[in-house]
């Protein structure tokens, strides 16, 4: 049977256009506390070597622990009498040079035990490194603020912990057109216009009819919303590239979204390292030159924070196989249009003081940096959110 | 036995039922039936690839750098061959509980390797011990080249003690947090030290390595070593109520029910007998009562092997077996990390749950299915250009609706709702459903199986 006919004889006229009330009054649904500002998050999984991103340049201990792979003074821009960014971040040049660019050193956690995996949930929920938490730091806010699940969007095909609530998800969704075909069979319609116990969500068949609807009702506006503004940017032809693409139509076209969330994989270099950090680096400064130059061009930069982390840094020795291992404490970029503190946020690591695997100690808890960003920037309660009490940063 | 029991106890032990063993099954009683499972469950098939290509290798063959590279390439190959070897066999089981077990295991002493004799040795350790004893698959397990390797033990030597897996053994694999000092873990890690495994996935002690200092683990001194620390692990009552509700919240309910847990712990505790805590649970009455009943969100696995109980279909490249189970957030062999897959409704997002109900309907009826590469997870994504950015896919399947067809025969449509879906009806559904009464028997049985309540089991 070809599949138009099956969907054909699935479909029944009556009940394709009946949306019962309660998801009428979904979808009529306004934030009432919508604030303007957005975040975009990303993350450099693999974990970046964020020594020979920031670069230390005049530092023997760096070039004495990494014979082969340290960058040579010519390949670095530089932004400090000491410190150099690799050559492949020359598109942030000028965005640093007009105070849009903080980088925040040392940035970690107690503990960490160098897995990709671990680390990545820890990152994400915010928890601490003895610690298995079953939701993110963004989930529990749209707990926090009763967001709709399009108020944190994940450019990917599955949604990662970090949007993930105890009551509330956010939406994974790599392209708005085909999130929303995808549920635009009358089948779907069907089912959800079929749907009439609005009391059910307390058992698994109500979450699994609700996570359908908000996956209906979300992709409907998102794609609606989204097309009323195109981008001309001429992004990266790369994933990456592609996923910013996406998210600043998103943000250009005036989506209700808070929190975006995207990645660039590929950082875990233990082997012949500096090619394929060179190739990424320049993936993601090229994007982000694009992306920001993007909203500055739509008036949405104003009200936009990029923060970048790694789940880890790399070793500060490097291997036998010109790569590093996995490290610990890293720097971490934020980028705004209003920084409270531009360029280097604070020291760079030392490296005369490692800690007894050689590896960096870190500075800063990650979680200041989200307890900043929450308190300061989306102007929530961090402390409902992280659970914990942290101290704040001066950044924005 | 209550055909509607049946159902429910293989939904549990298994992927679904078809009606001529259900209607065999039916004349029995429930300890027949229970009693036939685990005969049936008896003896232990192998999983296993074709691994010639280390025939004669030695270890200089993986000192050698260009070679060792090569041997890495073929390996992981051969995982995946092994983890769609698995997918087959989960699809055609003759040990239908042991795999089912096997599966249930899986998700708790989590591992990964890229090591073909390794996850092999690791994946049928698991399938033999899966209705054992736990204190000598526990043993078992920290002897497998792949945990020795992953939670890093065999770099766990008396000079430099390497904690992970002496920690993930309290925490993930036998009490739960909270359970012990940081003190514990350090004494149980020093009595780790010397684990080791050749190049060809054996078992070493390396003497030199091991701490033969004295120990002083929960409170008991001597010079222990690995077995002791799982055997003082396993004097703690903790340990038996620890895996009974993860038994429970796998193969009952996910509320745990704190009575029926204190019955289970009673059986377990005496020897650890894994069979005898199955027997005990499936035999109980409250395993069949209601509120345990269709209740239960199917894992990814779970959900594509059920399909194919109803309608025999295969996948038939490897790529895209991986593919659809990626798409759900299930890939066999491919854990998220130690602490194993979050389950429940941790498996349904707006992602998955589109994924789902239109996926019968890709297997089935040739429809198209469209991803992007970006979920990925490889770290290592080098070479961008060879990667488009989204693609349409037809997953080519053959599926086998002549043995659905005969397999039905005898069922109405009407019929057919409640042998494929066993949880409660929505209303508004159960209304459709009964419009939709004259489809034909394919139509309306992919059409079941694309329903939010197919879903549950």
């Amino acid at each position: 049977m070809k599949r138009r006919d099956f969907l054909k004889q699935t479909t029944f006229a009556s009940g394709m256009f009946f949306v019962p009330q309660f998801l009428k009054a979904f979808e009529n649904n306004s934030m009432k506390s919508f604030s303007n500002k957005k975040v975009v998050i990303i993350q450099l999984k693999g974990g970046n070597d964020g020594l020979n991103t920031v670069v230390p340049f005049n530092n023997d201990i760096y070039y004495q622990q990494r014979s082969n792979i340290a960058i040579k003074q010519n390949d670095l821009f530089k932004i400090s009498d000491e410190v150099g960014l690799h050559k492949s971040l020359q598109p942030l040049q000028d965005l640093y040079n007009k105070g849009f660019v903080s980088i925040i050193n040392n940035v970690g956690y107690p503990n960490p035990n160098l897995s990709h995996f671990r680390a990545t949930d820890i990152w994400q929920t915010a928890s601490d490194s003895n610690e298995y938490l079953q939701n993110g730091w963004v989930g529990r806010y749209l707990d926090y603020t009763k967001g709709n699940p399009y108020s944190a969007i994940e450019v990917d095909e599955s949604l990662s912990l970090m949007l993930k609530g105890k009551t509330q998800n956010g939406l994974a969704i790599t392209d708005p057109k085909m999130f929303y075909n995808s549920m635009r069979a009358p089948f779907f319609n069907n089912v959800v216009a079929n749907y009439k116990d609005a009391h059910l969500s307390e058992h698994n068949l109500g979450y699994l009819y609700n996570t359908m609807i908000d996956a209906k009702s979300s992709a409907k506006h998102i794609y609606e919303q989204s097309n009323t503004k195109n981008t001309f940017a001429e992004y990266p032809k790369n994933i990456f590239g592609k996923q910013l693409k996406t998210i600043s139509q998103f943000i250009n076209s005036g989506l209700e979204t808070q929190v975006y969330y995207a990645g660039l994989s590929g950082f875990d270099t233990h082997a012949n390292q500096a090619g394929t950090q060179e190739r990424l680096l320049k993936i993601y400064a090229e994007s982000m030159e694009v992306f920001i130059n993007d909203l500055q061009k739509n008036n949405a930069f104003d009200d936009v924070l990029i923060l970048t982390f790694s789940e880890f840094g790399r070793r500060v020795k490097q291997n036998e196989s010109k790569g590093t291992d996995h490290g610990t404490a890293n720097n971490v970029f934020v980028m705004g249009k209003n920084l409270k503190k531009q360029g280097l946020y604070n020291d760079l690591p030392d490296l005369g003081n490692l800690d007894k695997n050689g590896n960096l100690t870190y500075e800063i808890d990650f979680r200041e940096i989200y307890a900043t960003i929450l308190d300061k920037w989306l102007q929530v309660d961090d402390v409902a959110i992280l659970n914990k009490s942290f101290s704040k940063l001066g950044f924005v | 036995m209550k055909s509607a029991h049946i159902q429910h106890l293989y939904n549990r032990i298994g992927f679904g039922i078809t009606p001529k063993e259900l209607a065999r099954l039916s004349k029995k009683s429930k300890k027949n039936v229970v009693n036939e499972l685990f005969t049936a469950s008896n003896k232990t098939t192998v999983l296993k690839v074709d691994i010639s290509f280390l025939k004669g290798k030695t270890y200089k063959d993986f000192k050698d750098k260009e070679q060792k590279k090569e041997l890495q390439k073929i390996s992981r190959k051969k995982v995946l061959e092994l983890s769609t070897a698995w997918f087959q066999r989960l699809n055609n089981p003759s040990e239908i509980l042991r795999e089912k077990m096997t599966l249930f295991w899986a998700n708790h002493f989590v591992c990964e390797s890229k090591n073909i004799l390794f996850v092999e040795s690791y994946n049928n350790a698991l399938r033999k011990n899966a209705l054992g004893n736990f204190r000598d698959f526990t043993k078992i397990v920290s002897k497998e080249p792949a945990m020795l390797a992953y939670l890093n033990n065999k770099q766990n030597k008396k000079k430099s003690p390497n904690e992970n897996f002496a920690r993930e053994l309290m925490e993930l694999f036998t009490l739960g947090q909270d359970q012990y000092t940081e003190q514990d873990i350090k004494e149980s890690a020093r009595s780790f030290t010397g684990y080791n495994h050749n190049f060809r996935g054996q078992f070493t002690f390396k003497e030199k390595q091991h701490d033969n200092k004295e120990k002083t683990f929960f409170g008991k001194s001597g010079n222990f070593n690995g077995d002791d620390i799982i055997d003082i692990i396993l004097q703690k009552e903790q340990c038996a109520r620890f895996i009974s509700e993860k038994i429970y919240t796998y193969f009952v309910n996910e509320n745990i029910n704190k009575k029926h847990i204190d019955e289970m712990v009673a059986v377990f505790y005496k020897d650890y007998n894994i069979e005898k805590l199955m027997r005990f649970v499936l035999l109980s009455k409250w395993f069949y009562e209601d509120e345990n009943i269709g209740t239960k969100i199917k894992s990814p696995i779970e959900f594509l092997v059920g399909i194919n109980t109803v309608v025999p279909y295969k996948i038939e490249k490897t790529r895209q077996i991986i593919l659809v189970q990626r798409l759900l957030g299930q890939i066999l062999m491919s854990p998220p990390n130690v602490s194993g897959w979050k389950t429940g409704r941790n498996w349904i997002d707006s992602n998955t749950i589109v994924t789902r109900l239109r996926l019968p309907s890709v297997l089935l009826n040739n429809a198209e299915i469209a991803y992007s590469e970006i979920g990925d997870e490889e770290t290592m994504i080098t070479n961008f250009k060879k990667r488009k950015l989204r693609r349409k896919a037809f997953i080519k399947v053959s599926a086998d609706w002549n043995s659905f067809e005969e397999n039905y025969k005898n069922n109405s449509n009407k019929e057919l709702v409640h042998q494929i879906i066993t949880s409660k009806i929505n209303k508004g559904t159960e209304e459709m459903l009964e419009r939709n009464q004259q489809l034909s028997k394919h139509d309306f049985v992919v059409q079941l199986m694309s329903l939010p309540e197919y879903q549950l089991c």
